[in-house]
């Protein structure tokens, strides 16, 4: 329950009354002053949230590997008082929006958003691991640093839900098979800040019922039905927050050390919100890929292009290819890792290219999974795993080892970002 | 890696009213909201045929069906991830079951294999896609390679 955005306002007030003095003293000695009519530049919004590697909310229990954990500050709309920050909140670029658990937010009032037929609006959202989220969508301010999204619709992970799960959302299929992510122990952290490339977890889609994927639900008389959901920046789909800023609002940059091989026990970077738009969120030497409509770019290696590639800070190992076209390195105790010969890591260069025509070589290092976990640190550089079963199913997920060492900018699509053109479904820079 | 090789015809274009389940039939069904109101396009290529069946939803799912009239793959591309339960018939069983176990890998890839099922899951949000295949029902001389 701190509250620390405040501090902000202050430390900008308190900016400009030195400044003043600063001024009336140097003016003071002065008999023959010309009028100053230049307005001082304003105040510099603090755009900038802490990033932590650690091994999570759950650990000892069970660590988490390579999570990026931030706090997330919610209130209730409008109010200043009744609010609550949120710790080891999942800081993820493959997702828009951000989701917490329901007992992170139990203390707070939120109203429900709801649809065209007054009914509060739930939602589903289902993982490629087949696992799902579900629960209520709600009305917040949410504060990240000294920016805020006010009035946003943020999705609530039913821990206890008031309405069971509709078969039609769950990848598996039958209500009640464990495959849930609805608490922290399954969830791994107390929610999900979905700052990717799109402002909306679905876009109009899900604004048409003709059109509506099993993603909104409502459920008048306890049926839960799809519902249509506008894209309105307010009481409509989930947003992106950083879409709903009132500046530093076109994309984000995650910025994290360099570690060395073979791990470190944790690590700590910044988010850092807006790109281009003031002195710490510059492109500089980044180059921008475009991405396609499902924000994908197009990954070579060995003379084959894996068009479905993609950078993702909410997966926590590189995830390419498969163990079989890289020679048979699986891990025998933990499946999908991969696992070459302690101390003889694996070494493998791509291109990655995007959709503006953007080439540049990426060199990925993996070491043995098994040793890795070993040391009980939380943070890899060279942690890596499959992608899918042959090339024919393969793809490039450039997960949080690509990020050490590296700033990494997300353009959101539909935003302005000066410099960068041809990218109407956003881009990612590094 | 995605052209469709040695793609001969196609033959027909019209509603779907269902897709058929992994395993069985052409001809079985198995409804699905998400699915009614689709478009099957039906591709004839060497040694198989292909159903692509787009729903109004934005998603799109592809059967490979044996010349025996045996559904030996499917896959799917779809902002949202499709009912698999209903794609994979009693296929799911083993996806079930990885599913549970899966520990320490988060928001990566989901690959199975299991004795007669590989199945694989991936993307991110808004952009979902994955197959699945029965090696046993794979027809003569056609590779694994062309479910995608």
């Amino acid at each position: 329950m701190t509250l620390q955005r405040h501090s902000v306002v202050p430390l900008a007030r308190l900016l400009a009354v030195v400044g003043g003095l600063i001024f009336l003293a140097s003016c003071g000695g002065s008999s023959s002053s010309t009028p100053i009519t230049t307005t001082p530049p304003p105040p510099t919004t603090n755009n900038s949230v802490d990033l932590s590697v650690n091994l999570g909310p759950t650990a000892p229990t069970i660590d988490y590997y390579n999570g990026l954990f931030a706090s997330v500050e919610v209130c209730e709309p409008g109010s200043t008082t009744n609010c609550t920050t949120v710790p080891n909140v999942l800081v993820d670029t493959g997702s828009y929006g951000l989701r917490l658990l329901s007992g992170a937010v139990s203390g707070l009032s939120l109203p429900a958003v709801t649809d065209s037929g007054g009914n509060a609006v739930q939602e589903c959202i289902g993982f490629i691991s087949l696992a799902y989220i579900w629960g209520p969508v709600v009305q917040a301010d949410i504060h990240l640093s000294g920016e805020s999204a006010s009035s946003a619709s943020v999705h609530i992970i039913s821990e206890s839900p008031q309405y069971p799960v509709p078969s039609s959302c769950i990848p598996t299929g039958p209500v009640g098979t464990p495959e849930d992510l609805n608490s922290v122990s399954t969830l791994g952290a107390n929610g999900i800040l979905g700052v990717g490339g799109f402002p909306q977890d679905c876009g109009s889609l899900c604004a048409d019922i003709s059109t509506a994927p099993p993603q909104y639900y409502s459920c008048p008389s306890g049926n839960c039905n799809i519902t249509a959901v506008p894209t309105a920046a307010t009481k409509g789909q989930v947003w992106n927050p950083v879409a709903l800023f009132s500046q530093d609002n076109n994309g984000v940059l995650i910025s994290l050390p360099k570690i060395a091989a073979g791990g470190a026990a944790t690590a700590a970077g910044s988010l850092i919100f807006g790109i281009g738009t003031q002195t710490n969120n510059a492109l500089g030497s980044a180059q921008v890929y475009g991405v396609t409509d499902q924000a994908y770019f197009t990954t070579t290696y060995n003379g084959t292009q894996y068009s479905d590639s993609f950078i993702d800070s909410g997966t926590n190992t590189y995830s390419f290819l498969d163990s079989g076209t890289l020679g048979g390195i699986e891990c025998a105790d933990a499946p999908g890792f991969y696992c070459p010969p302690p101390g003889s890591p694996l070494s493998v260069t791509v291109t990655n290219t995007g959709t503006n025509g953007t080439t540049g070589s990426v060199t990925i290092t993996i070491e043995n999974a098994d040793s890795l976990f070993n040391t009980g640190f939380a943070a890899f550089n060279d942690l890596g795993g499959d992608s899918g079963n042959s090339p024919s199913t393969d793809y490039f997920d450039f997960g949080v080892p690509f990020f050490y060492g590296r700033n990494v900018f997300v353009g959101i699509a539909g935003q302005t970002v000066t410099g960068v053109s041809n990218v109407p479904y956003g881009f990612w820079a590094y | 890696m995605k052209t469709i090789a040695r793609v001969l015809l196609i033959l027909t274009l019209g509603a779907a009213p269902a897709w058929a389940v992994l395993g069985e039939y052409e001809s079985s069904v198995s409804l699905d909201t998400q699915f009614m109101r689709g478009e099957d396009r039906v591709i004839s290529a060497e040694g198989y045929k292909l159903h692509q069946i787009t729903s109004p939803t934005g998603a799109v799912v592809t059967e490979y069906v044996s010349p025996e009239g045996k559904v030996f793959g499917v896959s799917w591309r779809a902002p949202v991830i499709p009912n698999l339960e209903k794609l994979l018939g009693s296929y799911i069983t083993p996806v079930q079951q990885a599913a549970q176990a899966q520990t320490r890998r988060r928001g990566g890839p989901f690959i199975v294999r299991a004795s007669d099922l590989v199945f694989v899951s991936g993307g991110h949000m808004r952009g979902f896609h994955g197959s699945a295949y029965v090696p046993s029902l794979l027809p003569k001389n056609v590779s694994a390679e062309v479910v995608r």
